[in-house]
């Protein structure tokens, strides 16, 4: 039997590739990122120091700021959404119909994809002339060239790749609520409205925060399909979202410095969401079945 | 209206529901497939909603031919490959750490691991980008597959709960038997945990096959384009040629599409229970 001394050797070999990875590719990226606020970089030429020069920059530049409004508006429209289609999906699917399951595996399948494809098939769909839907209107709608349509448009888009999944954790959340609860409240005369309002979505509370949160999170670092529904944010920059900001700052703009801090202004916002989110969901009565 | 027939009403409203709801996930695939086999000839001539007449390959080959798509298809598999294997070797050695060795620094380490999770990547791909070039690996292999071969804090953090779970005494037998640590792991926590590493795979692959912004800023020009960034490029580049831009998109897609369907049971499931990512 070895000693301690080499037990502990042991674990150091095998955790040595993965602590590597963590500390070069997440921790010392964080120390850079402050780095490279500070610092004013074109990509070409060697950085310099500017101190905060760039934080003023970005804060009077109103971009970054139209930027985070833009952001949370695409918050505003595809979370409610994507969770109320989720839930009512999930209701559906777990009346335990024949083809439930097919149904579930369909819903998912455009998260599964790639969201830069996805983007490009319903540019294609949303194409104002020869474009499916269009055609299948009759009309000659510009669902991306309008600066009133191209948000929503390209917030129905992440709507459609979210719903199935969202469902499943409602499925799973529906799950692992007892059937004898629900016989319960059938005997003491509760219709399916009434059980759905106050038994069946208190007990999926746990799940909602769980979709929440990771929804917002998620949400608030949109990228792929908006890139390839509307590039260069969109119609009089309408769907400017705050990751695609970032990029084109640092990688059109060239101005490396300005874009760390507009990443390191989206993290605080991220932090800050989370935090109230939970905050709020805290506030509200849990309730546990396993006891 | 009898309570027979409103029940059968209301699974009528359901299924329908849910069919609506199918095709409306559906359709766009199907569309894209359709167009992506018709000619552009006739795409033009009758507008998008028209069946293939004659089913055509053209596109498909035009892509392979004219737009060099073969490159980027190689260099996703293989960047998916390398990161694949990378991830499982390394998160199964040290969640196998973190779940069942004693050493000093484990618990502050693991803490660590956890406060990883809530970077975002929108944070990271900035100073990623500036320590590639700072290293002069920008536009190379290893620039694409670097950040993720290292195994990622998500990964070890559910092989650990899972691991967590394994008998003590399958380890101490294998132990008394003589096996090393390597063969502990592959003679037992391996085998055991099946289930849970082909979950892992298929996420890992799902992921990375669809991974657009890291290679998107740190590649340049054709040598290593990935498919997602290829895509992107043909479609913004020509506008319009929507036959050969499905074509790309079904490319794209269709591999992850097969891949979900084969072990869709266990990646439904464990989504569930993980969260994936």
């Amino acid at each position: 039997m070895r000693g301690w001394r080499g037990r502990t050797a042991t674990a150091y070999l095998l955790l040595a590739p993965s602590l590597f990875g963590v500390a070069v590719f997440l921790v010392l990226p964080i120390l850079v990122v402050l780095w490279l606020a500070l610092h004013r970089w074109d990509i070409l030429t060697p950085s310099t120091f500017v101190g905060l020069a760039n934080v003023v920059e970005v804060a009077r530049d109103g971009r970054f700021l139209h930027s985070l409004v833009v952001t949370a508006v695409f918050v505003a429209f595809t979370i409610p959404a994507q969770t109320v289609l989720g839930l009512a999906a999930a209701l559906l699917i777990n009346r335990g119909l024949r083809g439930s399951a097919i149904y579930q595996v369909v819903l998912v399948l455009p998260w599964i994809c790639a969201p830069l494809a996805l983007g490009v098939v319903w540019r294609w769909i949303l194409a104002p002339t020869d474009g499916a839907l269009n055609t299948l209107l009759g009309t000659r709608i510009e669902w991306l060239a309008d600066p009133a349509l191209a948000l929503p448009s390209v917030a129905a888009v992440s709507v459609w790749t979210q719903v199935g999944y969202v469902a499943l954790f409602f499925v799973a959340g529906l799950r692992a609520i007892p059937p004898a609860v629900h016989e319960a409240a059938v005997l003491d005369g509760a219709g399916p409205w009434q059980r759905f309002w106050r038994i069946t979505l208190p007990l999926l509370r746990p799940t909602t925060f769980f979709v929440l949160v990771t929804g917002v999170i998620a949400s608030f670092q949109t990228f792929d399909a908006v890139y390839a529904l509307t590039p260069k944010g969109g119609p009089q920059l309408s769907t400017d979202v705050v990751a695609g900001r970032i990029y084109y700052e640092a990688f059109e703009s060239r101005a490396v410095g300005n874009a760390a801090v507009m990443a390191l202004g989206l993290f605080v916002v991220l932090v800050v969401v989370t935090v109230v989110q939970q905050r709020w969901f805290a506030r509200r009565t849990t309730y546990d079945l396993s006891t | 209206m009898t309570a027979v027939l409103r029940s059968r009403l209301g699974v009528l409203a359901s299924h329908l529901a849910l069919l609506a709801g199918a095709a409306l996930t559906l359709a766009p695939f199907l569309l894209s497939v359709l167009t992506s086999l018709t000619s552009p000839q006739q795409f033009a001539a009758e507008g998008p909603l028209s069946w293939p007449d004659p089913v055509t390959g053209a596109n498909y080959a035009q892509l392979f031919t004219r737009y060099e798509f073969v490159t980027p298809v190689v260099v996703t598999a293989q960047v998916v490959l390398v990161i694949l294997v990378g991830q499982l070797v390394f998160s199964v050695f040290a969640a196998y750490a973190f779940a069942r060795l004693e050493f000093p620094g484990r618990d502050a380490l693991f803490w660590v691991y956890l406060a990883t999770l809530m970077v975002p990547q929108a944070v990271t791909i900035i100073p990623l980008y500036s320590m590639m070039t700072a290293v002069g690996l920008r536009n190379t292999f290893w620039a694409l597959v670097l950040p993720y071969l290292f195994g990622s804090p998500y990964a070890v953090f559910l092989l650990r709960e899972h691991f967590r779970g394994i008998p003590g005494e399958l380890i101490d037998a294998a132990r008394l038997d003589g096996c090393g640590t390597l063969r502990i792991l592959r003679h037992v926590v391996v085998p055991v945990s099946k289930p849970i590493l082909t979950t892992l795979a298929v996420i890992t692959v799902v992921t990375h096959w669809n991974n657009f912004l890291w290679p998107l800023v740190i590649t340049a020009g054709p040598q290593w384009r990935v498919i997602t960034v290829a895509t992107a490029g043909l479609q913004s580049q020509y506008n319009g040629n929507w036959t050969v831009v499905t074509a790309a998109t079904t490319l794209a897609v269709a591999p992850l599409l097969v891949l979900f369907l084969v072990f869709q049971r266990n990646v439904v499931r464990s989504i569930t229970i993980t969260g994936f990512r």
